[in-house]
């Protein structure tokens, strides 16, 4: 991966919520087709961190540059345009509920011109072959299983072909049963060379996937390295204690 | 008992259209300006939202007969209405008297929209936005379809309202079934069984809506299975 340009670049972010400061000061940059991991408790401030990146969480201090550009302050028409190449993972799916697992993944496609309704079709029963959930097509979202949502959602989300996806705790919701179908599209997701920033709980599954893991505490980046080193190696005593509590 | 009605039926086929009529009208208008109330109501802009609230509480506070008269009366000096006669009525009356009918009606339409509206969980507003859908779209193809289905009910208690509420336009002078009923009853020197008839044609008609509106319901219902 080393080479690579930045793709995204966070630079001294700081969020509040009111008087509740989530963020304090966060900087780190992705890599194309790096995988990075944000790991941390519960309120420490990964969702709200990811959250950030395409300006779903807005009004914060700093800045997030993707490909160069900087989010935070881009016009509403700018950043529709960034968000189209921000894919989003949400931890309750959040599928259209009126509309059936094809519309769902073709209508942005469709509604932004990206492809005409022929191709983003095609293109939509691809993706559902890749999320191994062809012959769902014309179900609605609420007949299927909540893995099943949520392999339509990251369907929905490759649609619109972006550069980097950003997974806000896609299993956290689902029976544990259904958990590893999520974690296998996203793995092989990611052999494919997506860049791919992941909020999870998962622990055996960020220690596989992850090139570079940030340890969040209390609104900082308290540790960052490589799985290797975070797993296994660090000396910081908050990433121990955490992890000692998670694994 | 309804022997009169041998005579007077034209009267009340007249008065029937011309209810069945304002009743359109008002409904259309009042969805209209609900929804661009409903807007207002929830924009960030709070000027916006708070002309919205003014509005709603205005017509939420006030007996419709006064709106209605307070609205013919203004209007009749500003907008010249040819007085054409339609179905018994001036134009000049049944017009101002619709328009009426619709301001006091969009108020309750618009509460019903944004219950509708806040009822549908932030996430798929997220879910449109982080695709990169701009907040226009987001609303009206993802958030509103889902608000209507789920306020149906309440906007059909609306609608039957509406078609009681608009005998109200008799006092303004617009030949609606009750005004036709109180002709009639004055005529006879007998009021009761020509009510009885209006009340019925009433019935009637809200029955006829409250089924179509069940109707509708349901074909939107058979799209997808209940969602919580």
């Amino acid at each position: 991966m080393s080479g690579e340009k930045n793709i995204i670049e966070v630079n001294g972010l700081k969020k509040a919520f009111g008087a509740n400061v989530v963020l304090k000061d966060v900087s780190f940059e992705v890599k194309k087709s790096e995988k990075v991991v944000l790991i941390g408790a519960s309120g420490s401030g990964k969702s709200t961190l990811l959250r950030c990146l395409n300006r779903l969480e807005d009004d914060y201090e700093g800045s997030v540059l993707f490909e160069g550009e900087n989010v935070n302050g881009a016009s509403k028409e700018k950043l529709r345009l960034l968000r189209q190449k921000m894919g989003m993972v949400f931890q309750q799916f959040n599928l259209f509920p009126h509309k059936t697992v094809l519309e769902n993944i073709t209508f942005s496609p469709i509604k932004l011109k990206i492809a005409n309704s022929q191709a983003a079709i095609a293109h939509a029963h691809e993706l559902l072959e890749q999320v191994g959930l062809s012959e769902k097509a014309d179900a609605y979202p609420q007949s299927l299983s909540g893995g099943q949502q949520q392999r339509v959602a990251i369907a929905r989300a490759l649609a619109m072909k972006p550069e980097v996806m950003l997974f806000d705790e896609p299993t956290s919701a689902l029976d544990p049963e259904m958990v590893g179908d999520v974690l296998d599209v996203m793995e092989s997701l990611a052999q494919k060379g997506m860049t791919m920033i992941i909020v999870t709980h998962e622990m055996s599954f960020a220690q596989n996937i992850a090139d570079k893991v940030l340890f969040m505490d209390d609104g900082l980046i308290a540790d960052s390295g490589t799985a290797e080193y975070i797993f296994k190696e660090t000396n910081n005593t908050r990433t121990r204690s955490f992890l000692s509590k998670v694994m | 008992m309804f022997d009169f009605l041998k005579q007077y039926y034209p009267v009340f086929v007249e008065g029937t259209a011309q209810t069945i009529i304002i009743s359109i009208i008002g409904i259309m208008i009042g969805i209209l300006l609900g929804l661009v109330f409903v807007m207002m109501r929830l924009s960030k802009l709070k000027f916006l939202s708070y002309i919205a609230r003014v509005y709603i509480a205005i017509v939420r506070g006030t007996p419709a007969m006064i709106q209605v008269m307070l609205i013919y009366y203004t209007l009749s000096k500003v907008l010249e209405v040819p007085q054409i006669q339609f179905l018994g009525s001036g134009l000049d009356r049944v017009i101002p008297g619709s328009i009426a009918l619709g301001i006091n009606s969009g108020a309750y339409t618009a509460e019903i929209f944004r219950s509708g509206i806040i009822s549908i969980s932030n996430g798929q507003t997220e879910a449109g936005l982080s695709l990169g859908l701009s907040d226009r779209t987001t609303m009206f193809s993802i958030v509103l379809p889902q608000a209507v289905r789920n306020i149906l009910p309440a906007l059909g208690n609306e609608f039957i309202s509406l078609v009681k509420e608009s005998s109200v336009l008799f006092y303004i002078g617009v030949q609606e079934v009750t005004a036709q009923a109180l002709g009639v009853g004055g005529t006879l020197y007998d009021f009761v069984p020509p009510l009885i008839v209006a009340a019925l044609i009433y019935f009637v008609l809200t029955f006829i809506l409250s089924q179509l509106m069940q109707l509708l319901e349901k074909k939107m219902g058979r799209k997808y299975l209940r969602s919580n």
